[in-house]
Parts: C-alpha cells; structure tokens; sequence
C-alpha cells in the first residue's frame, strides 16, 4: 500500500519516492538542480539539534533542507 | 565504485523528449532570427532557460528589441507543455536532465550492492548528533580561540622587526639622504613605523584565524556548522551561513565582512556584514582589560564577558530591526545546501586559503594604515615642535568633539582623543591612553648599539624561531592539564591602571566600554565594508553604529546617574 505525503511529515529512517515538488521561483529552481526531481528515492537521515533544518540522503548524497522547503516535496511512501 | 569507461562526447546534448524538443526547436528557432540574442547567447541554451522560467535571463531577454516577443512566445509554450505534462517545463527538464545523468552513471559506474554506513556518517551521527551538536560546535569553537590566542609570539616578533631592523633601515636610508634629525625621520619613527606596528600585530592572529578555519571549511564541518545553528540564524531574520561571518567577528571584523561572500541571497548578506563588528573583536579586548583591571580587579572575566554578550544582544536587536525595515523582503535565501562528505584537509588547500584571504587584508589595509598614521602624525605634531598633546591640533579637534560625549560621561579630550585613535585600531586606545596619561610613557630608553645589515637579519631569524618555538609551546599547553607557559606582566599598565582609577568612575568605565564596543569600526573594516558594499553603506554602518554606542552609552551612564552609582 502507497501514500502520497509531503517530505516533513516523514521521520529519519522513512524513505519515499519522489512524486511532485510544488512551488515556483528560485527555491524551487534550487531544489530541482539538486537533484530532488520526481522518481527519485529520497531518504530522511536526521534532524538538526534544534529540530530544523533536515538532512536527507538522495543519489548518494547528503542533502540539508528546512521544513519549509521541504513541505513542497511530495513523497510517495509504500 | 568503479569508472569502467568514457562517455563519448557527441551525445553531450540532453534529448528533451519529443513534446519538449518540438517546443525547443521553434523557440529556437524564433531566437535565431534576433541577432542581438544570437550574439551573446547560444539560441538553444537561450530557449531551454526561457523554458525554465529563469528570472534572471528573462530580464536580459525583455532588455533587447524583440525581447518581449519572445518572452510571450515562451510563455505559451510553457502553457502547452504544462496541459501535457500536468507540471511545469522546468521540473520536467530537470527530470530529463537527472534522467541523462544517471544514464551516464549507468554505464560507467559500478556501485557495491549494499549501502555501507561510512565513516562520515559516523561522524556525523555523532557532531550533528541532537544532544552532542551544540556542546561539539561550541569546544570547537573554543579551541579555534584558544589556538589563535597561540599567535601572540608572532605578533611580539613582527613589532620588534618593524620597530627594530626596518625601522632602523628606513633610518639608514634617511641619513643616506640627509634628512636625519628632520621631520621625515620623525614622520617614519613615530608615523609609518608606529602605525604599521599598530596594525601588524594582527596580522599573525588573523593568520592563525583563517588558518583553523581553513580546515573546519576544508574538512566539511563548516557546512555542519550552518546546519546546526540555522534554526538560531533563521529566528533572527538571517541564514544559517550568516553565523560563521558572526563567529569570525570575535576574531576580527575585517574577515567577517569578507566570509559573509559565502551567502547567496545580497540582503542577508548586508545585514550579516552589518551585525558582524557588534561580535566584539579581539582588537577591542585590551580596552576591556584594562578597564577591567582597573575597576573590577576582582571579576574582571565577568565583565569582560558582559560586554561580550551585550554585543550579541545588539547584533541580534540590529538584525531583526534592519531585516524588517531597511533590508526588508528579498528572496528568502533557502537552506538547500549539500553537507559534504568528511575528508582529510590538504596542508595546501589550507595554506592557499590562509593566503589568498590574509593577503587579500593585508592589500586592503596598507594603504588606508599609511594614509591613517601620517594623517595622525601631522595632527599630534601641528603647530611644529608641540611637546604636549594636548597643545596639538590633535589635543584641539579633541577638545572639540569632547563635549558630544559629555552625556555619556566620558567629555574630556582624553577620552575622545582615545577614542579618536581607536578608529585607526580599537586596541590604540589603551595605547593613547598610556601616552596621554602616563607621561613620557612612550618614551624608552632605547640603548642602541650600531648594527650591520647581517646582525639585523639574524636578528630577524633568530626571533622567528623563538616564536615559533613558543607558539608551539602555547599550542601543546590547549591540552587540558599541559602547560609550558610562564606568565608575564607588563609594569606600565599598572601606572596606566593608577592614572585611570584617579579619573574615571566605574559607572564612566562602563560607558566607555560600552562605546568602544558599539561605535565606528576601525578604519580597516570600514575600507572592507566599502570594497564589499559600496560607500553608501560603508557610511551607513559607520554612522549607525557610532549613533548607537552614543545613545546607549548615554543611557547607562544617565540611568546609572539617576541610580546613585
């Protein structure tokens, strides 16, 4: 069973694909070029001392978003 | 991993796909008859961005005849591809983009099976760690300090062959010329000469400032850093990068306005140049030991650390204020930021880092410390032959900002001629104020024996390796329980410490303090502010923080008044 649901809702250890990252402007822009693009596999690692921002794991690689950013990547959890 | 292979590079063009590519092709191909876009702009390139969206290219685009055609053009096409895909063109191109790519890895690339925890996740489970990550940064912080404090012996060696062997060269040279005896000796002696002293003495620690942090940047912690402390950061309308410019104040202000270069969005940035001299720089320490010393010999570590902490309240004040009036709105910068994986510093990363900024100071700063020191020179000796200072036109244009600063209780010329010199460094105000109240303070009996060019030189050496020696000496002694240094004590401080007791209340000492810590910073910052910024907002710092240290410096010293201190 799969749910869609947004990138912050999810704890480290949860992993999700990619479906949709909504958003516009240079944020946006920015999260794209870094990879976080629809299809791929993304996965919490853990939360900064003071509960912002996240590290995520993609391609291989350590990725630090705020949850603000983060609300507008939309995972699909199964 | 294993690179099994190159990518040939004829397929180096990304396929868009079918939809995408048509959508491409006639834009491109209304781009190519714009020969003004042409000349500057691949057509292709040019479309694809436009397609994207990009603000900034759709500027430069609508700035050229025929532009804004174009633009409408794209826009339609962004429209159509969006009724296809049900998203936009830019994140369908991104996907395409990150579609090559792992194609490309695909078939070169050979990856374990398994994801092993490596050792950077191990370090890192443990220095960004919930409980551990704060306590981590802030005794990485310490030791940062506490190995700058290391390069005293430098800065002792440096004054004495400044004030030693090239002072007595330039002297050598004057007499060669015969000018000795003249002004132009004097003007080289107590001008040039002091004023570099003055100045170079940092040198070193700036040095060993940028030399740790070369590290904690090249070895990837720094991009910790910015993660750990960003929720603080973001609290205060600033970035989590903004905190590293702020650390580096403590040190010195002038690589803080530099280090601020890392931040992408121009309005954190600013503002974060703007806070970074209220983080108390080293500079401004003597001025609180001393004061310390002399009015709160018995928890002088108190009050120094006071001051300290008011700066940081002040940094936060100011910028929560200017994020929300002057530099108001701007593009929140986002905190999408790769954390590097662990690697092992290279000794030459470092010292590449360590030069190209400490020489990049050290250009700025020689030309304004020589217009500086000669300006002051001429002022402390104008009318010809003035033996008191406060005779000179120096003592007058004191005399004259004095009573601005009576409300704050510091208004004789003194304390404004002091505060005056601190604009050249923060730390020659302890100087001046030896020279004015200590009579003849400056004047050391100096025995000099005639030296040749080659005893000099040794000189020079010898004293390198002595430093050397005893940095390392007061490197080793971080270690707790370790230490192979002997203190020292200076005696014309205590006379300067009697002389201050006799004219200052603690409540003025506190005011004083205060000022020194808020007001203009030194000429160096400033001149980094401007290169960095632009005068305008050169002028601005300097006028806002010398209006601040005048209001609150007014305060407390009306406030305590009225409190019978």
């Amino acid at each position: 069973m799969t749910e869609i649901r947004q990138l912050d809702q999810l704890k480290p250890g949860d992993k999700g694909k990619v479906v949709k990252v909504s958003g516009s402007g240079a944020v946006h822009r920015r999260i794209l070029d870094m990879g976080v693009v629809p299809g791929s596999e993304i996965e919490v690692e853990r939360v900064a001392p003071l509960g912002d921002p996240v590290e995520f794991k993609l391609l291989g690689y350590h990725l630090s978003l705020r949850k603000e950013e983060s609300q507008n990547i939309h995972v699909e959890v199964s | 991993m294993a690179v099994e292979g190159a990518v040939s590079n004829r397929s180096a063009i990304i396929d868009y796909g079918r939809d995408l590519e048509k959508e491409i092709a006639t834009l491109e191909g209304s781009i190519s008859k714009i020969e003004a876009l042409t000349a500057r702009y691949p057509a292709r390139w040019l479309a694809v961005k436009l397609l994207e969206n990009d603000s900034d290219v759709k500027e430069k685009v609508r700035a050229i005849d025929g532009g804004v055609e174009i633009i409408r053009q794209a826009e339609t096409s962004m429209a159509h591809l969006r009724s296809i895909f049900g998203d936009e063109a830019e994140t369908v191109i991104a996907d395409r983009r990150y579609g090559f790519i792992s194609g490309v890895a695909k078939k070169v690339l050979r990856k374990p099976a398994i994801d092993r925890l490596t050792s950077s996740d191990k370090i890192d489970n443990i220095v960004t760690n919930r409980v551990l990550g704060i306590p981590i940064f802030l005794i990485s912080m310490w030791l940062v300090f506490q190995f700058v404090a290391c390069s005293g012996p430098y800065s002792d060696w440096l004054d004495g062959v400044l004030a030693g062997p090239i002072c007595r060269w330039g002297i050598t040279i004057i007499k060669l010329i015969s000018l000795d005896g003249t002004w132009v000796e004097s003007l080289w002696v107590d001008g040039i000469i002091a004023g570099f002293a003055g100045v170079m003495v940092f040198v070193p620690l700036l040095f060993f400032l940028y030399f740790a942090l070369a590290i904690l940047e090249d070895c990837g912690y720094m991009a910790r850093i910015a993660f750990v402390m960003d929720r603080l950061m973001k609290a205060i309308g600033l970035h989590g990068k903004s905190f590293l410019p702020m650390i580096i104040g403590f040190g010195c202000t002038v690589p803080a306005i530099y280090a601020t270069r890392t931040m992408r969005e121009w309005k954190d940035r600013i503002v974060t140049a703007q806070v970074a001299s209220l983080m108390s720089c080293g500079a401004r320490l003597p001025v609180y030991t001393l004061f310390a010393a002399v009015f709160f010999a018995d928890n002088p570590g108190t009050f120094i650390l006071a001051l300290y902490l008011f700066g940081i309240f002040w940094a936060i004040v100011i910028a929560k204020l200017f994020r929300s009036t002057v530099f108001a709105g701007g593009e929140k910068a986002p905190f999408v930021m790769e954390l590097p994986p662990y690697r092992m510093p290279t000794l030459k990363g470092v010292l590449i880092h360590v030069w190209e900024r400490g020489a990049f100071f050290f250009q700025k700063a020689v030309t304004i410390i020589m217009a500086v020191s000669i300006i002051l020179f001429f002022l402390l000796n104008i009318p010809w032959g003035v033996s008191d200072m406060r005779d000179s036109l120096f003592g007058k244009v004191s005399a004259t900002i004095a009573p601005v600063l009576a409300p704050m209780g510091c208004g004789n010329w003194e304390a404004a001629g002091s505060l005056l010199t601190g604009f050249i460094a923060k730390e020659v105000v302890v100087g001046t104020m030896g020279e004015i109240y200590v009579a003849g303070a400056q004047e050391e009996a100096e025995v000099e024996e005639p030296t040749n060019f080659f005893q000099d030189l040794g000189e020079i050496l010898v004293g390198f390796w002595d430093a050397t020696v005893d940095t390392v000496k007061s490197i080793v002694s971080i270690i707790p329980g370790v230490n192979l240094m002997d203190g020292e004590e200076e005696e014309e401080v205590t006379r300067l410490v009697a002389a201050l007791r006799e004219r200052y209340t603690p409540l003025q000492a506190v005011a004083f303090s205060v000022f020194v810590l808020l007001y203009i910073p030194c000429m160096v910052a400033v001149a980094a502010f401007r290169s960095e910024f632009g005068t305008k907002w050169a002028l601005f710092n300097a006028v806002y923080l010398t209006a601040l240290g005048w209001i609150v410096s007014t305060l407390i010293y009306q406030v305590g008044l009225l409190l019978g201190f």
